[in-house]
């Protein structure tokens, strides 16, 4: 008897302490998840090229590339390229985002705008990003604003159609409640239909800067002297493989840290949802 | 006095949902309208929150129309539907937006304290449970201090247990301002512990059908023979209100006596 009340005391205790700790070692273990597909793959091709099983003369090893990016970093042409491809990231993405925010929000909002707008937005959709090249540099000439203008545009097209269809989904029931306590128009927009899209907002904010990320390669495709993208185009110019995939590299990489930043900005606006992630978080960490 | 003037309410689809309800409900009374699927209940109270005003006839409370949603008239509906971007505590201030914030925080924390989940007043609403947030819900609607409140269905989706605590929650609540309350339910018992007059009413178009005076005193006792006479006898309209061959009774106002029988 003594024996199964000391066992009912211990039991508790021990998986309240796993319960707590798994978490914590959830946040530790997650991005090194991420990171072991990567390292692994880069690891086994380093060692191919290292027992001399390939040249890595069109696929340069992890360490080759590495060295590449540390030299590039050493001559100051790292920062000056990184910047300024950041800079036109960071432009388009913002005329992109306030483009499609205003139009996604008038089409949204009243079903005449969106009859007039919509199909003609949707067609210029489909027309491929590379269509628009030739037209903006002809209209915009090929310094920066051609190159800003085609990032922004493919920032536009994600993040209006995720306000719009955000807008259009808000639960007519939750509008509702809004309408019963009698708010105003700027109220009911305020106070009902701004937090209930901000979730597919972010969604469609962080595809919109996916996509930001990958249209600044085709602007700097076009004629640009400086940028990660010109350093594709001299790589492939001079045949220098390594600084193409250092580019590679550095795209991969400053793109997920761009999106981390935006995931991490808007995630303190977003600690009411119940969604499957919180779910299957809180289950794990409660099975220790 | 809330009155309700030959309402009718036909849909843009054509269906004809409400013909010619006419009712006054006074001050302070709690009607409960009950009636089988598709009668037009929920069609009637939208009318009376102005959310989906009637096609004819008019709602009137104290003499002023009621077309759209109204200061006066507060509602509950079938799901608690709080915004799960808001607090508990948020949520029960949603109605006082227009209020300043010393105000709208005493009347939320003594709301909160009336419901019982004053430590529930930063949670977020997917951490209630279904009785909880129904009360959060009925705090919500209550803390406008309105004259009228409608409650469309509000218990139906909870548990009997949660339910029969909610109704003499309610009924507690209640009792503190006497708002005028107007109760859609399928549930005859929760009519009959509830309200003052029961409203029973018919389908294809939906019509009173019958109105049944519960005067028996409060606190009710479920178990009472009384009480369960009163349900009988709602049931029982219940089920001629459903039988076609039965014609429309003749609705009086003051139709209690016929309970003494």
């Amino acid at each position: 008897m003594t024996m199964t009340i000391g066992l009912q005391a211990t039991q508790p205790s021990e998986a309240i302490v796993r319960a707590a700790s798994a978490p914590r070692r959830l946040r530790v273990l997650r991005p090194l998840l991420g990171l072991m597909l990567p390292l692994s793959l880069a690891m086994a091709w380093e060692l191919v090229v290292w027992r001399g099983w390939s040249n890595g003369r069109l696929v340069p090893p992890p360490t080759r590339v590495v060295a590449t990016i540390a030299e590039l970093a050493r001559s100051g042409e790292l920062t000056r390229h990184i910047t300024a491809t950041l800079i036109r990231v960071g432009a388009g993405f913002g005329l992109g985002v306030i483009a499609g925010t205003l139009l996604g929000a008038v089409s949204g909002y009243w079903a005449l705008a969106r009859r007039l707008l919509d199909p003609t937005i949707q067609a210029l959709r489909a027309i491929p990003s590379i269509a628009w090249v030739p037209l903006f540099i002809l209209w915009l000439g090929i310094f920066e604003t051609s190159k800003v203008a085609l990032i922004a545009a493919g920032v536009f097209f994600p993040v209006y159609l995720g306000v719009m269809g955000a807008i259009l989904s808000v639960d007519r029931k939750i509008v509702e409640v809004g309408r019963s306590f009698r708010l105003s128009g700027p109220a009911m927009i305020r106070h009902i239909l701004l937090p209930a899209v901000l979730p597919a907002y972010v969604v469609a904010l962080r595809t919109g800067l996916g996509l930001g990320w990958m249209f600044v390669v085709a602007a700097e495709f076009m004629g640009a002297s400086e940028g990660l993208g010109y350093l594709l185009i001299d790589g492939q110019q001079l045949g220098k493989p390594a600084q193409i995939v250092a580019a590679i590299v550095i795209f991969a990489g400053l793109g997920k840290a761009t999106d981390w930043i935006l995931e991490l900005a808007t995630a303190p606006f977003l600690r009411w949802q119940d969604n499957f992630s919180r779910q299957d978080l809180s289950r794990q960490g409660g099975a220790g | 006095m809330l009155a309700l003037q030959s309402l009718s309410k036909t849909y843009p689809n054509g269906v004809h949902a409400l013909e010619l309800f006419s009712a006054e409900i006074r001050p302070g009374e709690i009607i409960a309208i009950i009636g089988g699927s598709g009668c037009g209940k929920s069609t009637l109270l939208r009318a009376i929150a102005g959310l989906d005003p009637a096609s004819r006839g008019t709602v009137t409370l104290d003499q002023e129309q009621i077309t759209a949603p109204h200061a006066k008239i507060g509602i509950i509906f079938q799901e608690p539907r709080l915004l799960p971007w808001l607090t508990v505590a948020d949520n029960i201030g949603f109605g006082l937006l227009e209020f300043p914030a010393i105000i709208r925080h005493n009347r939320v924390a003594h709301a909160l304290a009336r419901v019982g989940l004053a430590d529930k007043a930063e949670a977020w609403p997917r951490e209630l449970s279904g009785g909880q947030a129904q009360r959060v819900a009925i705090a919500r609607a209550l803390v406008p201090r309105p004259e009228v409140l409608l409650l469309d269905e509000p218990f139906s989706a909870l548990d009997a247990f949660t339910r029969k605590d909610l109704q003499d929650h309610l009924l507690d609540l209640w009792a503190d301002t006497r708002p005028t309350l107007v109760l859609v339910t399928h549930d005859v018992e929760e009519a009959v512990v509830m309200a003052d007059c029961v409203l029973v009413m018919r389908p294809h178009p939906g019509r009173l059908f019958e109105q049944i005076t519960i005067n028996l005193s409060r606190p009710r006792d479920r178990n009472a023979p009384m009480f369960d006479t009163f349900k009988r006898h709602v049931l029982n309209a219940l089920d001629r209100s459903l039988d076609r061959t039965v014609p429309d009774a003749q609705v009086r106002p003051e139709a209690s006596g016929a309970m003494w029988w």
